[in-house]
């Protein structure tokens, strides 16, 4: 491969790293902690680049030693991938394939009173969490709102996010089991979920998948941000 | 071709020859064109999961990969090899340890590895040494560390392991090249000097060697976002849960998946931590056998040292590694 077509290729991806990062949608591959990386090689890619070109036009050209690396023409699909497709955040497919549903782990150091107030929003992260590992019941009684997209299999209706620590390839899927009236809505649209847990549904039997009974669910837009993490 | 044209005085047309430049723009052009039916093409479940998945590794990976070849084009321009040589201690089964340890300082993937290997070779360090550093540098440096930490916050040990079981691997691979090793297995081109200076200047130097490290691996990175975007949705994951019991076939397995999903090592963690249903073992494995030996770093180490030497070592530093994480696992995990 030409050298010129090397550095077409660096400055497309680099741009391709720079544009999700500007644009927000950086949040449906990686966690947001990633955003100074991910800006900080865009234009380190477009600087080796552009320096490259720069000292070709003026002629000062390195004696390249350069061995046919076809592999190179590889770093054309996730620029192709990103500007063409854009590819969507990770959704129902996941939830509804993934046997790992629900894995959490006990907190060591137990887990914080819920704040006070009428309606407790928690994350599905924590609400999880405390289904399965808090046998104190600080969820007894009390109404929780939560936010994640529908999701049906086999005649139950769930609410569901992914959790990731890294990037999507280490998605963890989250549901909640909703009993109750539930609106028909298309799956995977996103809704806020007021009502409460059925205390005790959570078993390693249906891996700690929570009944949760369902006060109101109200379709909202899909967040910036589509994982928990 | 044109200026021998110009002496010769005859003035034939141009003849129009297609570059890669030419196959580029056909390849954008022929993307944008079709785009709609890729998008629809692509709108099947597996293969949108399949998508998000591949783009987010490459995502994630890629500012590590700049990391390492902006630090190994400083190496290349502003550390000469000949101050290591210095560095080094004259009997070589002592140096081994040394250029092991080296590896801590000197970080850069697999890919830049390869080179700076070569290149140390060149300047006169003895082979066993270079190769014990072309093992270590791309496992157990502080890039690789930091990322192995992030991406297994909830066990940290796993840093711990994958430091003792990479170097040890690499120090073992020296002193058995020590012993068995005959220098005729590797192609006298590796072995041959270069011109150290040639007049261009430190920062150019750096520069361009970033840039071709960058341009060399970032194909190879791409690849191995495709294969373990591939595995994720092609293998089941309950299909990973029944090996989860077994740790003897999962320590084969993993070693087995590093060979061919040929991550790099600034990478690799990220990948091996979302195998969630395996043990740590199996994962660790997947670690200090990835950086040392896998399928693209046996296609660079056949390119730079002959083939002779490449399907003599990779077979062994992958024994050696897969014995070594073991232990490594087996005392720290």
């Amino acid at each position: 491969m030409r050298r010129e077509t090397q550095n077409i290729l660096l400055i497309l991806l680099g741009g391709a790293l720079l544009k999700i990062s500007f644009s927000g949608l950086y949040l449906r591959y990686v966690q947001k902690g990633f955003l100074p990386l991910l800006v900080t090689a865009g234009t380190v890619m477009v600087l080796l680049a552009g320096f490259s070109i720069y000292r070709d036009v003026r002629g000062a050209r390195v004696p390249s030693h350069s061995h046919s690396t076809r592999s190179t023409w590889l770093m054309l699909l996730p620029v192709l991938a990103v500007f063409l497709i854009s590819p969507p955040a990770l959704g129902v497919d996941v939830v509804n394939s993934g046997t790992d549903t629900n894995r959490t782990s006990s907190s060591s150091n137990g887990f914080a009173a819920l704040p006070g107030g009428d309606v407790v929003p928690l994350t599905l992260t924590d609400f999880v969490t405390r289904t399965a590992w808090d046998s104190s019941g600080t969820l007894d009684g009390r109404t929780v709102r939560l936010t994640g997209f529908l999701a049906r299999s086999s005649g139950h209706t769930y609410v569901a996010r992914l959790a990731i620590s890294c990037c999507a390839a280490d998605a963890r899927p989250l549901k909640v089991h909703l009993v109750g009236d539930v609106p028909a809505l298309p799956d995977e649209q996103w809704v806020e979920v007021t009502g409460r847990v059925i205390p005790g549904s959570a078993s390693k039997e249906n891996s700690y998948v929570p009944s949760f009974t369902v006060s109101s669910v109200n379709p909202v837009s899909a967040p910036l941000e589509p994982y928990e993490s | 071709m044109a200026i021998t044209g110009e002496i010769r005085g005859d003035r034939k047309p141009p003849r129009f020859k297609v570059t890669s430049l030419e196959v580029l723009c056909f390849v954008l052009v022929l993307a944008l064109v079709f785009q709609s039916g890729l998008v629809r093409m692509l709108d099947v479940p597996a293969l949108r999961t399949g998508s998000t998945v591949f783009v987010a590794i490459c995502v994630q990976a890629l500012p590590f990969l700049v990391i390492g070849v902006l630090i190994s084009g400083a190496i290349a321009a502003f550390v000469p090899a000949s101050v290591l040589r210095r560095l080094l201690p004259s009997s070589s089964a002592l140096a081994v340890p040394v250029a092991g340890v080296a590896g801590v300082a000197l970080p850069g993937c697999e890919c830049a590895s390869v080179p700076v290997a070569r290149r140390l070779m060149q300047q006169g360090v003895a082979p066993a040494v270079a190769l014990t550093f072309l093992l270590a540098a791309p496992a157990v440096n502080p890039i690789v560390l930091v990322a192995t930490a992030v991406a297994f916050n909830d066990a940290p040990m796993m840093v711990v392991a994958r430091f003792a079981g990479s170097l040890l691997t690499a120090v073992v691979m020296g002193w058995l090249w020590i012993r068995f090793g005959k220098l005729e297995w590797i192609a006298s081109r590796a072995l041959e000097r270069l011109p150290e200076h040639d007049g261009t200047s430190r920062w150019a130097v750096f520069m361009e060697s970033a840039r071709h490290d960058l341009v060399d691996a970032g194909g190879f990175l791409v690849l191995g976002g495709l294969f373990a975007a591939a595995f994720k949705v092609l293998v089941p994951v309950s299909w990973m849960e029944t090996i989860g019991g077994q740790v003897v076939l999962g320590v084969l397995v993993m070693g087995l998946l590093a060979v061919v999903l040929a991550l790099c090592s600034e990478a690799d963690a990220f990948v091996a931590v979302a195998f969630s249903a395996l043990p740590l073992l199996p994962r660790l494995v997947f670690l200090v056998v990835g950086p040392a030996v896998d399928v693209k770093l046996i296609a660079l180490q056949a390119g730079a040292f002959g083939r002779a030497f490449a399907f003599r070592f990779a077979p062994v530093t992958f024994v050696v590694a897969v014995l070594c994480a073991v232990l490594a696992g087996v005392v720290l995990l």
